[in-house]
């Protein structure tokens, strides 16, 4: 017995046609999750009434539980619910059903890391020092302006080692949206294992796959936090 | 939409509970093995010689870009063609043993580097003082580092039982009968009909062990790590 | 000018201000003297507004609030007419030299940019940082980081500037650089409120020395007075402690 090297080559290929419906999740996810999550750190750290206590509750629940569970559980309730909102609620005909999937893997993936980077900004914050913003308040900033101007930026490099990490999780998590009948990289060569039973070769390059989309972000992350940390370098003495 | 039968959570519950068990030995498994490749993994980095940390390096490179469902279907399918070629086989092998090994794989990167920073993070003093003081390293390092770097463990060792916790929930998807395992054979038996209840039942059981974990890894740390700290003062 | 009363602060069961009052006149280079624990740079920080007070007015030209009551707009006010140095510098650590002392300049206070470079420039130059424009932080030394604060603060052309022992995180060799700006500013008129170690300082300086202990000032008064006859014990006590040579002629 020896591995299916010609297969190998042909679901490489097949599978690299999912790659962008990674990215396409990772990214909108991204875009959605960042700024409510950030809000929802700084409504944490800001004001400790009944607001931070339900976020505290909502990440601990999503950090206590499954991905693959919450995807399920989301995936079987948030279509039948939509549809019995719009038909017998609003009284519309558009089906449901039709709707590309995506959008269900989009809005799971987003739940999910909303509580993880709220997490993640709230201790990114916090390596900001209080004096950072003591300073901010003496030369007359707001808070807002403070916020914006000097404890953001700061926060932000300090995040950015964890949020390259965040979003490598997410990217390995999206190999769970073939649940959600979505065509990324995985569902595309789980498809082609099972019409040739090569599974070992299919899985072997899905892998790669994944380590070579992997690698590009950690290459992007490291390019960015070099563009955005060059004030934390010391000149050689 | 179904009927939601608030119930039947509590249903759901008594029979998925029993199965928590093969959750925990699961996760104690992996700790064990993943724990010994870790262990190598933090050695090889800690001690700087270049051939043994590159192949460290590129070991945890390597694991931390593989999605765990994808590692675990190439463990299932994989392991078994591999020894064929010796002529041993391994398809009648409990499912449970695929489960720890792919998962001991993943998480030897995470374990080892809970070991490294924990290590990193006793001053090297303290070693220093201990050989200076007539200890052999042996007994330097047992004796006075590894105390010290446990407190300092456990923090990262709890968010790391989590993961695994968490991402355990996989193995279900290669035939593991635990408590996602179970549930999802619960919701196939009733077709579907109290799906809700069943994930929510799950959600339940996945919180409560995530809340427990935290608490004695909070609990522990607090008890170990008395007397160590400074006193606060206000200026 | 500035007038503060009755201030007080506590920390959980603490009570760190016991009703403090200050008065200063504009020209006054104000030095508070204490023991650690005294709450010197609490009282300070309450006068700023970086902390809290739970009871106190405060009284700065025609402004007028209560301590514990004022609102953001009025504590704006007062912080755009006063400036602040810190202990430990505080220098934004995103921002050059330069953008440290334009920030409060530009944002806070609508300048143009053009002309805060230029008055940042200035102030960059007179406390001898002419090098160091687009420097950051974490690229000076404690005793340079402390300069581009004092130039942050100078920069606003404020009403008074509160110290809050601006060089007791600098090591030794580097005091002498920060004192002597300190020294100039003093001369050239500049109104303001230092918690300090320095002993020399508070002789040479001081228009007025204020002592406090335990929450409490103990003894207000010219440097003459406090310095070569006390009326108080504590007084005397914390300075046998403090100056070796101190002897005390009563």
């Amino acid at each position: 017995m020896k591995l299916n090297t010609e297969f190998m080559r042909e679901t490489f290929i097949a599978s690299l046609g999912g790659v962008p419906k990674t990215f396409l999740i990772t990214i909108l996810t991204l875009l959605v999750s960042i700024p409510i999550a950030f809000s929802m750190a700084l409504s944490k750290l800001e004001n400790k009434n009944v607001s931070s206590k339900i976020v505290t509750g909502y990440v601990s629940l999503i950090r206590g539980t499954p991905i693959v569970l919450q995807i399920l559980f989301i995936y079987s309730l948030l279509p039948s619910t939509l549809n019995y909102l719009i038909k017998d609620v609003f009284g519309l005909s558009y089906n449901i059903f039709k709707m590309n999937k995506i959008v269900y893997a989009i809005i799971v993936f987003s739940l999910n890391n909303i509580a993880v980077l709220t997490e993640l900004f709230r201790s990114a914050l916090g390596t900001v020092g209080h004096g950072q913003m003591e300073a901010a308040m003496t030369v007359g900033l707001s808070k807002r302006q403070a916020y914006a101007r000097i404890i953001i930026p700061q926060a932000l490099v300090a995040a950015l080692p964890n949020l390259c990490n965040t979003v490598i999780g997410l990217i390995k998590n999206t190999s769970l949206a073939f649940l959600m009948a979505v065509q990324e990289i995985t569902a595309i060569s789980k498809m082609k294992a099972a019409s040739g039973y090569y599974y070992i070769e299919a899985y072997l390059m899905i892998a790669l796959i994944y380590i070579i989309v992997c690698t590009v972000v950690q290459l992007l992350f490291a390019v960015i936090e070099h563009q955005l940390s060059g004030y934390k370098k010391r000149l050689a003495v | 939409m179904h009927p939601f039968h608030p119930e039947y959570i509590i249903t759901a519950l008594l029979k998925i509970v029993p199965y928590v068990g093969i959750t925990l030995l699961m996760m104690l498994g992996t700790v064990i093995f993943g724990g010994l490749i870790g262990i190598l993994l933090a050695r090889a980095k800690i001690k700087r010689r270049i051939i043994p940390r590159a192949i460290a390096e590129g070991y945890i490179y390597l694991t931390r870009c593989i999605p765990s469902i994808v590692m675990l279907f190439i463990v299932y399918y994989g392991i078994p063609f591999l020894l064929l070629q010796f002529g041993i086989d391994v398809n009648h092998f409990s499912k449970g043993v695929f489960v720890i090994t792919a998962f001991s794989i993943l998480f030897a990167s995470n374990l080892g580097e809970v070991f490294r920073a924990a290590y990193l993070a006793v001053d090297p003093g303290q070693r220093e003082a201990a050989v200076c003081s007539g200890l052999s390293e042996f007994q330097a390092f047992y004796r006075i580092v590894l105390p010290q770097a446990a407190v300092h463990a456990l923090p990262n060792f709890s968010n790391m039982l989590v993961n695994l916790m968490k991402e355990g929930a996989l193995a279900y998807s290669i035939g593991l009968i635990d408590v996602m395992g179970e549930g999802s054979l619960l919701i196939g038996m009733n077709q579907g009909s109290f799906s809700l209840e069943i994930y929510l039942a799950m959600a339940i059981i996945y919180w409560t062990l995530t809340l427990v974990i935290e608490l004695i890894f909070g609990r522990l740390e607090k008890s170990l790590s008395k007397g160590r700290k400074h006193a606060t003062s206000v200026a | 000018m500035l007038k503060v009363k009755n201030v007080s602060k506590a920390f959980k069961d603490n009570q760190v201000l016991k009703k403090v009052d200050l008065e200063v006149e504009k020209g006054d280079v104000v030095v508070i003297l204490g023991p650690s624990g005294s709450g010197k740079t609490t009282f300070l920080r309450c006068i700023d507004f970086l902390e809290k007070a739970d009871g106190g007015e405060i009284e700065f030209d025609d402004i007028k609030t209560d301590l514990n009551h004022a609102s953001a707009k009025t504590i704006e006010k007062i912080r755009k007419k006063s400036a602040f140095v810190f202990q430990n510098y505080n220098l934004f650590a995103n921002k050059t030299a330069l953008q440290n002392v334009t920030e409060g300049l530009t944002v806070a206070r609508k300048v143009p940019k053009a002309e805060a470079i230029e008055i940042a420039k200035k102030a960059l130059d007179k406390v001898g940082l002419s090098d160091k424009y687009d420097s950051y932080p974490v690229q000076l030394s404690g005793g340079q980081q402390q300069r581009v604060g004092i130039a942050r603060a100078i920069a606003v052309n404020p009403d008074i500037i509160l110290f809050d022992e601006p060089t007791s995180a600098l090591d030794p060799e580097l005091v002498g650089e920060v004192l002597k700006i300190m020294r100039e500013l003093a001369k050239e008129g500049i109104t303001m409120i230092v918690v300090t170690h320095e002993m020399k300082f508070a002789q040479d300086v001081a228009t007025k020395v204020v002592f406090m202990d335990g929450g409490v000032v103990v003894e207000e008064g010219s440097p003459k007075e406090i310095f070569t006859k006390p009326k108080e014990e504590r007084t005397r006590e914390f300075l046998m402690r403090i100056l070796p040579d101190f002897d005390y002629t009563i």
